[in-house]
């Protein structure tokens, strides 16, 4: 659909500056006879007849009628009555004109609103809504560069959205312009959120629009309308991103915290004590004849802050399995770290070639280990039958947590994904009802 | 806005991130036992691991 609004032809007067209140003048409809009153005399050239709809030429002296009455009148009302002033982008403004435009698209027909709001110093504006979305437009003073799909305008490229036919539904009050029902106008919509340029050509004449979105409470606000501004319906052409163009700089900000991480990485890496306190080779062949299979390390000595303790196991496990009970106790306050570890290693070849499960290492990190005197307690569990593995046991002190930059690294990846994929389905969205949707459906291949 | 609360989030994910490297966290956890006794030095099987009777996955493939 096209937010734009009609061409201004050669007759529309020039938005001169001009000093006093335009004069005003009332004439009766020829149609109806009802009563028609001309508040910028001079500058209106169509006006509508608010009691029959019937279009009058404003200029003839006997205000012929140009096109009969209207259905629609009565039935369709504009959200700001005509006659409404407000100020609007810190000007005085008031709706004197209204017209309802369509296009219609695969048999679906989208029709829009168009307010005419004049300002005798000012000069036309124009406001349009759609579904609650609204655009405050104005005529571009300056010719924009077509560049293939793009249209360029004061440096900003615009990409093309869409190329209609809008057609005018319905027209209320006064218009600056030759106005009808039933007049078409092809209409190219380039976008660039909160932007929108738009082209319009009847009969040969182009003139462009720039239209900016507006929210509808400002509006609301600007007009002193009653109740509040309808919540727009769905995403519309020109709807800025709820995350804006922020998603670039977020992903900017992800790579500026993982070089961080990064810092602190190496800086632990460099400077992590990696203490090596217990390192000794086993031999288990199966349980004791008493049953019980543990044993405890000598007494060593964990330094400094309070830091991880890294227990690392390595075996000669081949088709075999191991599980190592592990307490690191401490010999002074009997505080103990009680964890249990299984290594196990298979290996063989089958009709799909080599294959291997498991590992013959294994690392287990004991967090937050105060300093102290301690012993490591070990009871190892296995199948005798499967034959003896040689295993070493080694304990130690401050070791960097692999896992932590891990889970810090997605910590920060996650918003940045997020905030991505809320932008793409934004933009999906949009694009969706455009000439060049995201994602093709099978009614556009058809197309 | 977005640009900033990310900024903010990121801080205190690095900032938790060096106090954990710092003090030695983990995002392992293991049991942890008080008053274990003193004679577990002299009779090791006289401490009973939480891990104890565990059933030992003896597959391959």
């Amino acid at each position: 659909m096209s937010a734009s609004i009609p061409p201004l032809p050669p007759q529309a007067p020039a938005r001169t500056p001009q000093t006093g209140a335009p004069p005003v003048r009332t004439v009766f409809c020829q149609n109806c006879g009802g009563s028609v009153k001309i508040n910028f005399v001079g500058r209106t050239v169509n006006v509508v007849c608010g009691s029959c709809g019937s279009i009058l030429d404003a200029a003839d002296p006997n205000v012929r009628v140009l096109q009969g009455a209207q259905d629609a009148i009565g039935k369709d009302t504009p959200v700001i009555p005509l006659g409404t002033r407000g100020k609007w982008r810190g000007q005085l403004y008031e709706a004197i004109g209204y017209q309802k435009r369509s296009i219609t698209v695969e048999g679906q027909i989208y029709s829009w609103a168009e307010y005419v709001l004049f300002n005798p110093y000012r000069g036309y504006r124009y406001l349009t809504e759609y579904d609650g979305h609204w655009n405050d437009a104005t005529p571009v003073t300056g010719l924009p560069e077509l560049l293939g799909t793009r249209a360029v305008y004061l440096g900003r490229s615009h990409k093309h959205f869409q190329t209609a036919t809008a057609v005018t539904r319905f027209v209320l009050g006064e218009f600056p312009w030759q106005v009808r029902v039933g007049d078409r106008a092809g209409v190219k919509d380039y976008v660039s959120p909160p932007y929108v340029l738009s082209q319009e050509s009847v009969e040969g004449e182009i003139t462009w629009t720039l239209g900016e979105y507006v929210l509808g409470s400002d509006v609301w606000r600007a007009f002193n309308l009653p109740g509040k501004a309808p919540a727009p319906v769905g995403v519309y052409l020109n709807q800025p991103s709820p995350s804006g163009a922020s998603w670039k700089e977020v992903w900017l900000a992800f790579v500026m915290l993982v070089m961080a991480v990064g810092i602190v990485f190496f800086l632990d890496e460099a400077l992590a004590g990696k203490d090596k306190v217990v390192d000794t080779t086993y031999r288990y062949t199966g349980p004791a004849a008493s049953g019980d299979s543990s044993f405890v390390t000598p007494v060593f000595e964990l330094k400094g802050r309070t830091s991880d303790v890294e227990i690392r196991t390595e075996t000669d496990a081949s088709n075999q399995w191991i599980f190592l009970n592990y307490a690191l106790i401490n010999n002074d306050t009997g505080q103990a770290y009680d964890l249990g570890r299984e290594v196990s290693y298979y290996s063989g070849y089958d009709s799909d070639g080599s294959w291997s499960e498991g590992s013959k290492n294994d690392s287990a990190l004991v967090p937050s280990v105060p300093s102290g005197r301690y012993y490591l307690r070990v009871e190892p569990e296995g199948d005798a039958s499967l034959g003896p593995i040689r295993y070493t046991v080694i304990v130690s002190r401050d070791v960097p947590p692999w896992s932590l930059f891990l889970a810090a690294f997605g910590l920060l990846l996650v918003p940045p994904i997020l905030m991505s994929w809320r932008t793409f389905s934004f933009e999906r969205r949009r694009w969706a009802e455009s000439d060049h949707p995201m994602v093709k459906t099978s009614s556009d291949d058809d197309d | 806005m977005m640009t900033k609360l990310y900024a903010i989030y990121g801080l205190a994910v690095l900032t938790t991130l060096t106090m954990g490297v710092y003090r030695g966290w983990s995002l392992t956890s293991v049991d942890e036992v008080k008053n274990v006794p003193q004679s577990v030095r002299d009779n090791p099987g006289s401490y009973r691991s939480a891990y104890s009777g565990y059933r030992h996955y003896t597959g391959g493939k």
